[in-house]
């Protein structure tokens, strides 16, 4: 599971501290406390949440989540959970979890860490932003990074944008598992549908600590088209019938019984609330054959869901696979009987990033804000709340951000910074050696229909030997993280025994602050001749020689001695001159 | 002369210009005799010589400074001191001088004077002389002990001390059995042995009531021969065993083992990654799981402790599912199973299945070596192997040399073969567990190039051998020890020897200091490993030797050596020649043109003297 580093080695980008190891530099030193390590405490809080159970051996689990989208696809969720006890063996002797890891968290000390391979993006506004899918696993495209190591504070983060997904990446990944694609729920991922989606992202989650032995989480997120029959007006939904779709469908393959070793093996399939308004509204009940919906098996449990806002967020039909074997394999999937409309929660502010500016000079970036309403369905709050949003963005070092340049514009009103930022922390870049980084924590108010920031930049230029080999293509910046602290995507599920021991409904229920990441930018730098250094070189050198050589040849110049030559030469061209004029009076004297 | 003096000066000369004054020159008018050659009438000048000498002398010193300030860094390597290694290597090869202590336990009261002991030490000698020398192995000083009833007596002559306690053993002792019977013999020679050479000791038990000779090797450095045996006989057993054994660990000649060849199954670092996995071929038939932790590590671990001087070795283990064979097996009826034939056995390791991953303890130059438990499906169950002859391994297993080890583990409830026992996690037994390692140690020592174990009808008369829970006896890790340091230290030749050619061959390589000190650290571990092999310390010298090794091999291998496509002589043309090519031949035409001009003109002007001088 090498992360691929055919990227551009000045985008390997090196760690940083957040809390003060390395210099930075505070736009307002008044600032006290360190709000942007949110996600730090994000992190610490999953893990204390986990070390309650700590497992005495080994353990393997395998889920699969399968949820219909508003715009006809299908989304599909795997996740797998090893998990090693802490003990003296780790590194050395394993009998479910892969060695690999645990001699790499042994190795480097790690504590968390999270890589991701993305190919696609996260659609918030159809896919949802609010809930803990989108939250989780919808990750920037190419490979992110993040990691912290034991006793040691600073989080390190790394980004690949440009990095394409493939087979390549999914085979090391998925001989982490102990059954590969074998047998069990992994064996429902046929590479040809899978990669046909949308949206792919697979993810590595490590957590490690004394206490905890390491829980490894592997999760693969892809958005599908439905396969079905009749493909007619797929971009319409409106008074349309939604696919209908089953496993077949989606993956061409059937779930034939769950994978030996694992402790528990379930599908889920989640119907969204908007799905579950609809139903309520229309009076019947959410059982698997409603009015609006029929699902193709009965399942074993139904479970509600909801989150910190509001009563009822979600239902989920949940088959255990070990029911089913190859003879009588499982094939859940979704009929539609009536045309249904929804929507899912989105975030309170759909983020987006762009560039102005033109030449291959400068240019700014901007970070625009607009607003979804969100806070008017949650609470009907008055007017002059605010809502806080905290950016995280990295920026490599060949592009100079300005940072002091940073202008903020209200509902198209210009603003002052200490209007809008409560607090920012700056980390600026060294050349060749540490990426610019900028933390802020911005309060919006509620009424806020749109905003933007913009950040004035300069583009650097690289020594030739750093060029990647395709440098007019561009460079990428990273996306930006937005996440929103007083938003929290956990669901939480009343009605179910905490012994069910579902690693996937354990990590909905994980607080987690809703988050989205923006575009990458692709900046166009100057890029030079690559033959000029030794252009260069022979033009210099030979405007050298000649200057030398001329000097050379000017001291060493005897003027008396070449007019005596010179005398001599003209009187030997007036004797030439002399003879052709003769000769030529002859030929004219001849001709006439 | 005359073409060109008259090309020169046919005009009268010209007033003379002030900015060329220095040079003037003026010929006699051609009136006064127009067949006379040109002639000076001053002294040509010098101006325009000095200018362009000191312009070429400027660049011609010049040129060692540019030399100097372009020139790469190059670490000066010990050349020298590798051609001595080399040459001390090849004419005397690493030899490890080692003692024979013979030891003749009486039972009759004899008398036991020094002509007898001196007598029996020259036959012994003499009898080593005639039996194959080994390649490590040098000069072996033998001393002698005759022990009765009537008392002790040694021979003198040489300084092996063995330690022998006269008194301790009688031939009493030997009812006790022969394991306890090896601890007696080792208490009896226990001390004394700080000199570090190795000394083995053979002892002679004389028992009257015996049918014949019986040969026992311990699992230290001794030996004891059992029975009635005249002194002709018992010589020629006590060189034999010696030599045969101790010296050559039981291989003949022609036979493939250590010291024949490459068999060195360690990272070039000196580390070894022993990685055990239990493969369940088809998961769907039976799970299978192991207590590799406790009891492997248990049995392992007095091996490792062994092995130290010549290996640093880590133990990992696995369990891996879906993994089947990739050769073909047929049933045999007869047989009552699956048979492999020897001849599919180089098929048998499935790379595209069996993800037997390397480790993060073998990084860079280690080694791995892959023991593998294959548990066959239910189809192909029991499987066996069968040997070219026609009947089935003993063991059911095989090694693969310098990759590891295969064993076929068909589990008991693989012949009921009837109902499927689906969705089970069963255990591999205590037992069973300790059998396989057990088998696995045997595939160790065949790796290493020891034999996995001895006839017992190798001599001419019955060997039985104690075998050590370590897995190697003391006398089979003398051997060795004495085979990885000559190995090693031929091969940290071999490498430091190439690394000096390679220097040598390419002018614009650079060379790191951290080159030149790892080659020099290389050197003096090398030094001591042969100094510890003149006195005899086979471990420390193993030591040594793998030291030197991994040194040399870091040196070879420094990730800085690929700079060189960098800093190429074709490059440093490229970047030089613009400037320099065309202002050196400036500077050398113009130098070239200004002798010669003065040469001539200082010609017309000594003409002129001497027209002067016959004028007057």
């Amino acid at each position: 599971m090498a992360a691929h580093s055919r990227g551009h080695p000045a985008m390997r980008e090196r760690g940083f501290s957040p809390a003060g190891t390395s210099p930075y530099w505070w736009i307002r030193p008044c600032a006290g406390s360190i709000l942007f390590l949110s996600l730090l405490f994000l992190f610490l809080f999953t893990a204390a949440a986990a070390s309650a159970a700590a497992p005495e051996e080994e353990k393997f689990t395998e889920e699969l989540l399968l949820r219909p989208l508003p715009d006809r696809k299908a989304l599909a969720y795997f996740h797998f959970r090893s998990s090693a006890p802490p003990a003296a063996s780790v590194g050395r002797h394993h009998h479910l979890f892969p060695k690999a890891i645990s001699q790499l968290v042994k190795k480097y000390h790690i504590s968390e860490l999270e890589l991701s391979f993305t190919q696609g993006r996260w659609n918030y506004e159809q896919w949802g932003g609010f809930d803990p899918m989108s939250t989780n696993n919808a990750k920037p495209p190419g490979v992110e990074l993040w990691g912290f190591k034991l006793n040691e504070g600073n989080l390190r983060y790394g980004a690949l944008p440009r990095e394409a997904v493939c087979t390549e990446n999914l085979t090391p990944w998925l001989k982490l598992l102990p059954y590969r694609d074998k047998a069990g729920i992994a064996s429902l991922l046929y590479r040809p549908s899978i990669y046909k989606g949308y949206y792919h992202s697979q993810k590595l989650k490590l957590r490690s600590s004394q206490s905890l032995g390491i829980i490894l989480d592997q999760t693969l997120t892809v958005v599908l088209q439905p396969n079905t029959v009749s493909g007619e007006q797929l971009h319409s939904n409106h008074g349309q019938l939604q696919p209908n779709w089953s496993m077949r469908h989606l993956f061409n393959r059937k779930l034939s019984g769950k994978c030996l070793v694992s402790k528990s093996s379930r599908v889920f399939i989640e119907v969204d609330k908007g799905i579950v308004d609809n139903v309520n509204k229309s009076g019947s009940d959410l059982s698997w054959s409603n009015e609006f919906f029929v699902l193709s098996n009965s399942p074993d449990k139904l479970i509600k869901g909801q989150n910190h806002v509001e009563i009822q967020s979600s239902f989920l039909y949940v088959y255990d696979a070990s029911n089913y074997t190859e003879e009588k394999p499982l094939d859940v999937g979704i009929t539609w009987k009536l045309p249904l409309v929804w929507t899912c929660t989105p975030s309170p502010f759909h983020a987006s990033r762009f560039l102005m500016g033109s030449g291959n000079e400068r240019g700014s970036i901007a970070l625009s804000f607009m607003s979804t309403n969100l806070h008017k369905q949650i609470s009907g709050s008055p007017t002059d709340c605010s809502i806080k949003a905290v950016i995280f963005q990295v920026v490599p070092w060949y592009v100079k951000v300005y940072y002091h340049s940073l202008e903020i514009f209200i509902d198209g009103s210009r603003k002052t910074v200490s209007e809008v930022v409560d607090k920012i922390h700056v980390i600026p870049s060294e050349d060749k050696l540490l990426p610019g980084t900028l933390e802020m924590l911005l309060r919006f108010p509620c009424s806020m229909q749109s905003g933007t920031l913009t950040l004035d930049f300069d583009r650097g230029f690289l020594h030739i030997d750093e060029y990647p080999p395709d440098a007019n293509q561009g460079f990428d910046i990273p996306s930006a993280l937005v996440s929103f602290p007083e938003f929290s995507s956990a669901r939480s599920y009343p009605e179910i025994d905490p012994v069910l021991g579902s690693p996937l409904l354990e990590n909905f229920q994980e607080d987690s602050v809703v988050k989205s990441y923006t575009e990458v930018l692709l900046v166009p730098l100057t890029t030079p001749d690559f033959s000029m250094p030794y252009n260069v070189i022979t033009f210099t050198c030979t405007v050298l020689a000649l200057y030398f050589g001329s000097l050379l040849n000017a001291l060493r110049r005897r003027i008396g001695e070449e007019e005596r030559e010179l005398k001599k030469t003209v009187v030997i061209l007036k004797k030439w001159q002399l003879l052709a004029s003769i000769l030529y009076r002859k030929f004219v004297d001849e001709l006439f | 002369m005359a073409e060109i003096a008259g090309d020169e000066a046919p005009t009268p000369p010209p007033p003379i210009s002030g900015e060329v004054s220095t040079d003037p020159y003026t010929s006699i008018p051609a009136s006064t005799g127009s067949n006379n050659p040109p002639l000076r009438t001053t002294k040509p000048g010098v101006k325009r010589l000095i200018l362009t000498a000191s312009v070429l002398l400027s660049f011609l010193v010049g040129l060692p400074f540019l030399l100097k300030s372009t020139e790469i860094h190059r670490s000066p390597l010990p050349s020298d001191a590798i051609t001595g290694l080399a040459h001390r290597l090849h004419s005397a090869p690493p030899s490890f001088p080692c003692g024979l202590h013979a030891v003749f336990l009486r039972s009759v009261p004899d008398r036991s004077d020094a002509s007898l002991t001196r007598r029996l030490e020259q036959s012994i000698s003499a009898q080593l002389q005639l039996l194959p020398a080994t390649s490590t192995a040098g000069n072996v000083s033998v001393s002698v002990t005759v022990e009765s009833a009537g008392g002790c007596s040694s021979s003198s002559s040489s300084n092996v001390d063995s330690g022998w306690q006269c008194g301790t053993v009688t031939s009493a002792d030997l009812v006790i059995g022969d394991e306890v019977f090896d601890e007696l013999l080792h208490s009896a020679l226990g001390s004394g042995r700080g000199d570090g050479s190795r000394v083995y000791t053979v002892v002679v038990v004389e028992v009257d009531d015996a049918e014949g000779m019986r040969v026992v090797v311990g699992k230290h450095r001794h030996a004891w021969v059992v029975g009635k045996a005249d002194e002709v006989k018992a010589v020629s057993v006590i060189g034999k065993v010696f030599a045969k054994y101790f010296m050559n660990g039981g291989i003949e000649e022609g036979e493939a083992g250590i010291g024949k060849g490459e068999f060195m199954p360690v990272g070039s670092d000196g580390n070894v990654v022993l990685s055990f996995s239990l493969l369940n071929a088809d998961p769907s038939d039976w799970v299978y799981d192991w207590d590799f932790e406790k009891i492997g590590e248990r049995m392992l671990n007095p091996v490792v402790e062994a092995l130290r001087p010549i290996a640093e070795i880590n133990i990992e283990s696995q369990v891996l599912y879906h993994t089947p064979k990739s050769s073909y097996s047929y049933s045999d009826d007869k047989l009552g199973g699956n048979v492999l034939s020897m001849g599919d056995i180089p098929f048998f390791v499935n790379s595209n299945e069996w993800h037997l991953d390397t480790s993060t303890s073998a990084t860079g130059r280690s080694k791995v070596l892959q023991f593998v438990v294959y548990i066959p499906s239910a189809r192909e169950c029991p499987l066996y192997l069968q040997l070219p002859d026609g009947r089935l391994s003993k063991t059911n297993a095989f090694i693969s040399p310098m990759w590891g080890g295969v064993l076929i583990w068909n589990p008991p409830d693989c012949s009921l073969d009837s109902k499927k026992t689906h969705g089970t996690r069963k255990k591999m037994s205590s037992q069973e567990l300790m059998e396989t390692i057990e088998i696995f140690i045997g595939q160790l020592r065949q790796l290493f190039g020891l034999k996995p174990s001895y006839l017992s009808q190798d001599m001419d008369m019955p060997t039985k051998f104690v075998v050590s829970e370590k897995g190697f006896t003391e006398w089979e890790l003398d051997l060795l020890y004495r085979h990885h340091a000559c190995s090693n230290l031929l091969s940290c030749l071999t490498t430091l020897e190439s690394l000096s050619s390679l220097v040598r061959s390419l002018p614009r390589m650079i060379v790191m200091d951290e080159i030149g000190r790892q080659v020099e650290l290389s050197l003096e571990a090398a030094n001591l490993a042969q100094g510890n092999a003149t006195l005899g310390i086979s471990d420390s010298s193993a030591v040594h030797a793998t030291r030197a090794r991994a040194l040399a091999e870091d040196a070879f291998f420094h990730p800085s050596i690929m700079s060189i496509s960098y800093a190429s002589i074709e490059h440093y043309f490229a970047i030089y020649m613009p400037f320099f090519a065309p202002v050196s031949l400036h500077v050398l035409l113009a130098a070239i043109k200004e002798l010669k001009r003065y040469k001539a003109e200082r010609a017309k002007y000594s003409a002129f003297l001497a027209s002067q001088a016959t004028s007057s």
